[in-house]
Parts: structure tokens; C-alpha cells; sequence
């Protein structure tokens, strides 16, 4: 972008000189986000400190018409948060918890906070939030707002969607509205759901009252050990047809298991196992122990070589932490890391999990597979050395079978990572033009400038009359 | 009005196209349910969803199922029992009332307290928007971010931005157990009933699937409650044995506490008399004590009655015809002074009282934008939302 120089002086005056980053050894932090095979350099990075400092940052560039990418932490998966040679808004700052209202259970909190912080801070009054992405200790609610980030015990909880009631937003024309209603009934288009998932192309989060959930009186925490990938998948599909609504229902394979193990975050997983589930059932304490009985009598069922139950909360913590940090683990042992996110319906599990295993094989690449599968959300990752070219084309070639596989099975693209830039190239083989078309139609209506993340989530081309932005240029890792 | 009976969405497409290209305007139409609830819409023609029914697909074991818009709720119930599953939807009026006209509306019931309104169980759709062009959004997958969310935005629009023709929902097993306790809260005034009902659902450790709170004479119509002064809480519960054993207790200790036919909430749902005044007042659900003893009061003495869902902190009011403009517009100030923040809507009213009582909400530029990006020509349901409201807030 031709930076207009006077724009720096502008945004300087309202959030002081130091919060400008102009200089490329300074912007390099955020060349990346969490999928590191993407870099784009920023013209410019703001970092405001303030709600009003972010309203005059956004109107400045609104006035100079430049465009611009909101970012969080920087913990995405999906490329979103880049800035293409256009301005890059650091929201993190902006990280005040404004209020916790325990009698109605709600929050309100500024974009920055960071995920993990308001579960500490609710944690006095019995409450957590609840979508709990693995990278949940660094990313912030805007972020997760943008992204609706799901997690591992979004299974029985919900979504961000499903717990945010209300959000301020300032659009990118520089104008604050209010979505949703944090007191009564929303009425009217639901702008809010609307806008949350956007991934930063209708606006820029000020403030979100979010929904808090109770404690769970009492938790279990079920390890179940199988010999094959296909029992552990036929496992979670007998598990979700009887009904039993598990808190988390996470599958590891060996690949992942081996990477865990060898890492500081071993959390004493059988080593020998090709696949385990990691399962929480939580509630009341009436009644669990009938459903954790029923569930090893599935996981048994499927051929399980044995079930551990844990519920000492430090024993599973333990169980947990290798499946939190398991994409930690991995950066361990390769440069690069490809990560996906496809949702396949779950009965189909089991046939898809053995055509990525096929794939991959033909490829000569090593998919780790660490996932929601109680959501039938894959995480499908391969581990890379980007610098080799033909390493890297045989990745891609194996990763495009992948999703084209889990869209053959009536599945989905992503499920909680986000479009972004990384699935952009999908996006045409998932949706027909009259649907893409709609959703710049309705990108235009919170953005009809087009300055909010521009290139991003829906191709250039889709889009009628849309001048091509840098960013959208087409990319592989 | 003309009326075609359109088979598949093509053909919904074509008139829809025919319709802007001749300056005409569309009424939706599927189950009718909604032509009698007085909303507001000047349309020249009957866009009719009638011809599609029927479920497209289902596969209990990804407890998803995919039905044709004018699908009635009763059909989905009947193929999903069959498998121990069902739609946990339970929207007022009769269950002849159809998925896409549910989901248009956002209608809720009493379910919604713990499993949702149908913005949290629809996954996909397809629609006709009011350019005539055909869009799917979503899928059939339980998580799904892949680009904007058409799908909740669709989900309460009542048709302005499209006509839903197919939907995808997500679906639940049954429950081992489900049985329904009426309960006297504290066997108190209707002000410590409120009060106590709150604290209690707010509390108890075993999550009901519904928990309602009704006023004496709507309790009076139901069967098999006991005739009584008293407001009921009516309590469903679902899960395994030893869960709802447990919480059947714990629901004991909450006042005189009695089984009831789950045929109950049926009931509930059908209570209204023809061309009754129904409107929905809501709050934090911290109010939902004073909410309910004021408006329940107040819709009693004007000879109707009040329910609540607690967690939602919704009051939903109920006055039969014919209510005059006046004692409804001195409603409306009553209600809307109970609490900070109230919100009030509009559910059905005779055509006439709609414009004496509804005060249209300040005008939403963004919404605008959002309604012109999908119906560019204002063909849609054109009036149907401005009737909506009784009023944005206090």
C-alpha cells in the first residue's frame, strides 16, 4: 500500500508514537499468525490502548479510506489475521474485563481479554466461560468472536455463538452499533450471529457480553485405548447415537500420542495405542457414573484394550494437558506444520478416517490426526519442512484429496479455525455462486467499502464488481 | 390474491423473479399459522411453500435431519421417535405448524431453556432470496464456520430476506426418562413463588429440560393440576434413572409437588383462545420475579394470563379478544417501567390494534442495508417486521 505518511502522524497523535509500528524488524512479529507457512508484511501496525482511541484509529483510516486487518493475539489457524502491505490493528490491549454479573451469569469484557483469563476471573463465583479453544491461556475473546473459535468442550456447550448475547461493534465506516441485546429477547435480523464468525470483514469487536456457564458438580474424565484408529471411530459413533451428551469427546492417534509422549507435556498415554479418546462426562453427580459405565461399555464394545477413568482433578489435568499442548508438541519436531479443521457428519468417521490414512500414504506424507470427534471435526496435520519444495507440493496435493474427501462425505471445510486465507481455494468446491454471492452482499452491508480484512474468507471473484486486494492473491503455504 | 403451488425451489425462484420484474410484492405462506396473527404485510401476491414437504433426508446416527420447508413439526416428530429421537422445538400453536415457518419466526416454547431457540438447532439452508437467487448455506455437519453465518441471519427474519424452502436441524436422543412435577413454589404469594422458582432453577444442580412458570388461570386450564390460587411451576425433567430420581427430589423441596401427564405442555402450547392478544416481555433473567408477578397480574385482571421461562427471563402474556387499544397501550407503559431494560414483542394481535399499540423501533441503518442486500426491491413479507415490536425497549 502507498502509505499515506500523514496517516502514521494521525494515529500517533491519538495513540502516541511508540504504538506505531513502521519499521519492518518491528512488524515482523506479525508477519505470521499461528499457521506459520503464511507470511504477509503489514504497511503499518496500531496498537490502540482504549475503547476511544480504537473508534478514532478505525475512524482515521476510515477517513483516508485505507484498509486494514483487526487482530487479537495472533493465535489463528487459518491466515485470517494477516496484513497484507494494508494496516494491521492490534486489539490486545484492550483488555478490561468490564463486569461480571454472577446472579445472571454474563460478562462483559473488552476484545483483548484473553480467553483463559475470564474463566480465572469467573471462576469465584463458581463460573467459566465455556468455549475453550487449545489455545485458550493466549487468545482473546475478540478474537474468538471473529473466528466463533469452538474448542474441545464446545461438544455439549456450544460455540462462541452460543454464548455471546450481545456485542458493541464499531463498523468499519467508523459508526458504533449495538448487536444482539444483553437484557431481554433479541428481535429483529440477528445481526449477531451474523457478525460473530466474521472473521474481521463487518467490523471490529468494542466490547461482548458473554454467557457463563456453571461449574459441573461433578466431572469424569474417561482415557479409552484402542488398537485401531477404525475401533476408536466406530467407538464415537456408537457413543453419539445413544444420546449420551459427553462434556468432550477428543481422539488422538499414534502419531500424535509418540509426539506427546516425547515432549514436556507427557501425560502417560499408552505409546503402544493406535488411537485414544480422551471423554469427559460432567453434571450433576446423580447419574454420571451410569453414563460413564454405558460409555466404556461402547468404547469396550468397539474393541477398546482398556478404559481409565479418572476423577482426582489433578489426574485430569494431566490427561488433558497433552491434548492442549498436542499442537505445541508437534512444532517440536518439524518446521512447519499444516493444520486442518474439515467437519465430516459422524457416522462417516470411520470411512474417512481410512481415505486420509490412504492419502497420505500415497503422498508419503505423515498426517497426525488430534480432534473433536465427538463433533465429527477433524484435525488432519502434517508436518512439513516448507523449505523443500517437493515435500511441499506432495502436502498440499495430499491435504487438497483431504478436504475434497471430507466434502464428498457432506462435510465442511472448516469447523472452528476459520476461512480465513489458508481455505479460501475450498471455498468455490463447498458453496455455489448464488451463496457466495450473498455473503458478499452481506459483507457490503457492514463493509461497503470493503476495507475491513479485504481478500479474505470469500474469493475475490465470487464477488461482483470486487477489485482484487492484494491479500487475496492466491496462496499456498 | 393468485397462488401457485410451487413442487420444488426452481419454481419458487421463478416466481419470486417474475414477481420483482413486475413491481409485485410476496406474502409467504406454509402452514398459514401466521395469517391470523395480525402482523402487518401489504402484499400483492401469496408466495405459497405448501408443495414443499416432506422430510429429504435422516440419519439418526449423526442425529441430523434434513426436511422440506412446509415439513410440520408433528411429521418430524412422528419419523424421529421411530429412531428415540426428536427436534426439541416446542413453538406455540398447534404442531401442525411447519419447520420453515418455526425457524422464519424463531419461535421458541418452553424447551428453549435448555436446548435453544432455532437459531441454535437449525445447521443449514437453502433460501429464495428476494433477488430470485437460490442460496445454500450451512450444511449438515454439527460445527461449521466455513464463511458468513446465512444461516442465523435467515433464522428470525420472517421471510424478508428470503423463503426458506429446505432446513437442515440438528437433532437429540430422547431421553431414558422425561417426566413433568408441578410444583407450588414455597406454597407462597405468586411474588415469593416467582422469586424462589428463579433462585431455584438458577441453583439446582440437575438441569430441567423445561422449568415455566404459570399464572393461576392459565394453571386452571390445565389438566390435572389441582384447582388452586396458586401460580405453578411446571418442571420437565430428562435423563437417565438415577438423574432424574435425584432431581425429582430436589424439585420436591422446592414446594407441594405433584406428577403430571406430560400432555401438559401440549396443552400449554395450544392454551390460547382464537384471536387472543399475545406479546413477550423480557429482562435480565435476575427480573424475572417482578416480571412475572406484574405482568402476570396485570394480564389476569384484563381476564388472560401469564407464563415464564426462567432461564430465559421471558414473560409471555396472553389476553383474549377483544382487548381495547387503550388498556393495551396502558399495558405496554406498565411493562415497559417493571425493569431496566425490558423488552417487549409482539406475538399476535387483531390487524387493528397493531397500529394503535405498536411503536415502530428506531429505524437500524445496518439492518436496512442487511434487508437491501437480500431483497433490494423490498418484495418479501414487505411490512411484516415494522408490526413486530410493541416497542424496542423502555
Amino acid at each position: 500500500m502507498p502509505l499515506n505518511t500523514g496517516l502514521a502522524a494521525q494515529l500517533a497523535s491519538v495513540v502516541g508514537a511508540q504504538r506505531v509500528l513502521l519499521r519492518p524488524a518491528e512488524l515482523r512479529s506479525y508477519e505470521s499468525d499461528g499457521l506459520a507457512g503464511y507470511q504477509r508484511k503489514p504497511a503499518l501496525a496500531v496498537f490502540p490502548g482504549t475503547r476511544d482511541e480504537t473508534i478514532a484509529v478505525v475512524r482515521a483510516l476510515a477517513r483516508t479510506g485505507t484498509a486494514f486487518v483487526a487482530r487479537g493475539a495472533g493465535t489463528g489457524l487459518s491466515g485470517g489475521a494477516l496484513a497484507d502491505d494494508v494496516v494491521l490493528l492490534g486489539l490486545h490491549r484492550l483488555k478490561r474485563i468490564v463486569s461480571i454479573d454472577s446472579d445472571n451469569a454474563r460478562a462483559i469484557v473488552e476484545p483483548g481479554v484473553v480467553n483463559a483469563t475470564l474463566t480465572a476471573a469467573a471462576a469465584a463465583y463458581g463460573l467459566h466461560y465455556a468455549p475453550d479453544p487449545s489455545s485458550q491461556s493466549a487468545c482473546t475473546i475478540g478474537g474468538n468472536v471473529a473466528e466463533n473459535a469452538g474448542g474441545p468442550h464446545c461438544l455439549k456447550y456450544g460455540v462462541t455463538l452460543n454464548h455471546v448475547l450481545a456485542l458493541t461493534v464499531l463498523l468499519p465506516s467508523g459508526e458504533v452499533v449495538t448487536l444482539g441485546n444483553a437484557e431481554g429477547e433479541a428481535d429483529g435480523y440477528d445481526l449477531l450471529g451474523a457478525f460473530v464468525g466474521s472473521e474481521g470483514c463487518f467490523g471490529v469487536v468494542l466490547d461482548a457480553t458473554v454467557r457463563l456457564e456453571r461449574n459441573p458438580v461433578s466431572v469424569r474424565t474417561l482415557l479409552a485405548d484402542f488398537s485401531s484408529i477404525d475401533a476408536a471411530a466406530h467407538a464415537v459413533s456408537a457413543i453419539i447415537a445413544s444420546g449420551i451428551v459427553a462434556a468432550a469427546m477428543e481422539m488422538m492417534d499414534n502419531a500424535v500420542i509418540q509426539v506427546v509422549e516425547a515432549s514436556i507435556y507427557a501425560s502417560g498415554y499408552p505409546t503402544d495405542a493406535a488411537a485414544i479418546l480422551l471423554i469427559e462426562l460432567d453434571g450433576a453427580t446423580a447419574g454420571l457414573d451410569d453414563d460413564v459405565a454405558r460409555v466404556a461399555a461402547f468404547c469396550a464394545g468397539a474393541g477398546a484394550r482398556g478404559v481409565r477413568v479418572a476423577t482426582d482433578p489433578a489426574d485430569r489435568a494431566r490427561l488433558w494437558q497433552g491434548r492442549k499442548k498436542a499442537f505445541g508438541a508437534m512444532g517440536r519436531i518439524s518446521s512447519h506444520l499444516v493444520v486442518q479443521d474439515a467437519v465430516v457428519p459422524r457416522t462417516k468417521l470411520p470411512a474417512v478416517l481410512a481415505e486420509i490414512h490412504r492419502i497420505s500414504a500415497f503422498h508419503r506424507v505423515k498426517v497426525c490426526n488430534v480432534f473433536h470427534a465427538g463433533d465429527g471435526n477433524l484435525h488432519p496435520n502434517i508436518g512439513y519442512d516448507a523449505n523443500s519444495a517437493d515435500e511441499s507440493a506432495r502436502v498440499h496435493a495430499a491435504m487438497t484429496e483431504i478436504m475434497q474427501v471430507c466434502i464428498d462425505a457432506g462435510g465442511t471445510i472448516t469447523g472452528e479455525h476459520g476461512v480465513g486465507l489458508d481455505k479460501l481455494p475450498y471455498m468455490e468446491a463447498l458453496f455455489t455462486p448464488g451463496t457466495l454471492g450473498a455473503m458478499c452482499a452481506l459483507r457490503d452491508a457492514f463493509d461497503p467499502e470493503r476495507r475491513a480484512n479485504p481478500g479474505k474468507v470469500v474469493p475475490v471473484r465470487s464477488c461482483r464488481e470486487w477489485h482484487a486486494a492484494p491479500s487475496a492473491r492466491p496462496s499456498r503455504p | 390474491m393468485d397462488a401457485t403451488l410451487h413442487a420444488d425451489v426452481a419454481s419458487i425462484a421463478s416466481q419470486v423473479r417474475s414477481a420483482r420484474s413486475r413491481g409485485a410484492t410476496l406474502r409467504i405462506v406454509s402452514g398459514g399459522h401466521w395469517l391470523d396473527a395480525g402482523h402487518p404485510c401489504a402484499a400483492a401476491e401469496r408466495l405459497e411453500l405448501d408443495g414443499l414437504h416432506g422430510i429429504v433426508s435422516y440419519e439418526p446416527g449423526d442425529l441430523t435431519l434434513t426436511a422440506r420447508t412446509a415439513t410440520t413439526l408433528a411429521e418430524i416428530e412422528r419419523v424421529t421417535a421411530s429412531e428415540g429421537q426428536w427436534l426439541p422445538l416446542d413453538a406455540y400453536g398447534m404442531s401442525s405448524g411447519t419447520l420453515g415457518a418455526t425457524v422464519a419466526t424463531a419461535s421458541a416454547g418452553p424447551l428453549a431453556a435448555a436446548f435453544g431457540t432455532p437459531r441454535d438447532h437449525v445447521l443449514g439452508c437453502e433460501f429464495v432470496s428476494g433477488t430470485g437467487d437460490v442460496v445454500r448455506a450451512g450444511g449438515r455437519v454439527v460445527k461449521n464456520v466455513a464463511g458468513f453465518d446465512l444461516v442465523r441471519l435467515v433464522t428470525g427474519a420472517w421471510g424478508t430476506l428470503g423463503a426458506l424452502t429446505e432446513l437442515t436441524v440438528r437433532l437429540r436422543a430422547r431421553a431414558e426418562e422425561d417426566v413433568t412435577l408441578a410444583v407450588i413454589p414455597g406454597g407462597a404469594s405468586v411474588t415469593g413463588a416467582a422469586e424462589l422458582a428463579w433462585r431455584w432453577s438458577r441453583e439446582c444442580e440437575h438441569e430441567p429440560f423445561a422449568a415455566e412458570l404459570v399464572s393461576p388461570s392459565l394453571a386452571r386450564r390445565l389438566t390435572g393440576l389441582s384447582d388452586s390460587p396458586d401460580a405453578r411451576l411446571l418442571v420437565r425433567l430428562g435423563g437417565n434413572t438415577s438423574f432424574v430420581r435425584a432431581a425429582m427430589i430436589g424439585v420436591a423441596a422446592l414446594g407441594d409437588a405433584q406428577l403430571v401427564a406430560p400432555g401438559v405442555w401440549g396443552e400449554l402450547a395450544v392454551a390460547e383462545p382464537a384471536g387472543a392478544v399475545v406479546f413477550r416481555v423480557s429482562a435480565l433473567p435476575a427480573h424475572i420475579g417482578t416480571l412475572f408477578e406484574r405482568a402476570s397480574a396485570l394480564a389476569e385482571g384484563l381476564g388472560g394470563y401469564a407464563h415464564a421461562t426462567l432461564a430465559r427471563g421471558v414473560v409471555r402474556c396472553v389476553l383474549p379478544a377483544p382487548a381495547d387499544s387503550e388498556s393495551l397501550t396502558r399495558l405496554r407503559v406498565d411493562l415497559s417501567q417493571l425493569a431496566v431494560g425490558v423488552t417487549i414483542v409482539g406475538e399476535r394481535m387483531p390487524p387493528s390494534l397493531w397500529s394503535s399499540v405498536s411503536r415502530p423501533r428506531a429505524s437500524d441503518a445496518l439492518a436496512e442495508r442487511v434487508r437491501s442486500a437480500f431483497d433490494p426491491d423490498h418484495i418479501m413479507n414487505p411490512g411484516i417486521l415494522g408490526g413486530a415490536w410493541l416497542t424496542a425497549s423502555a
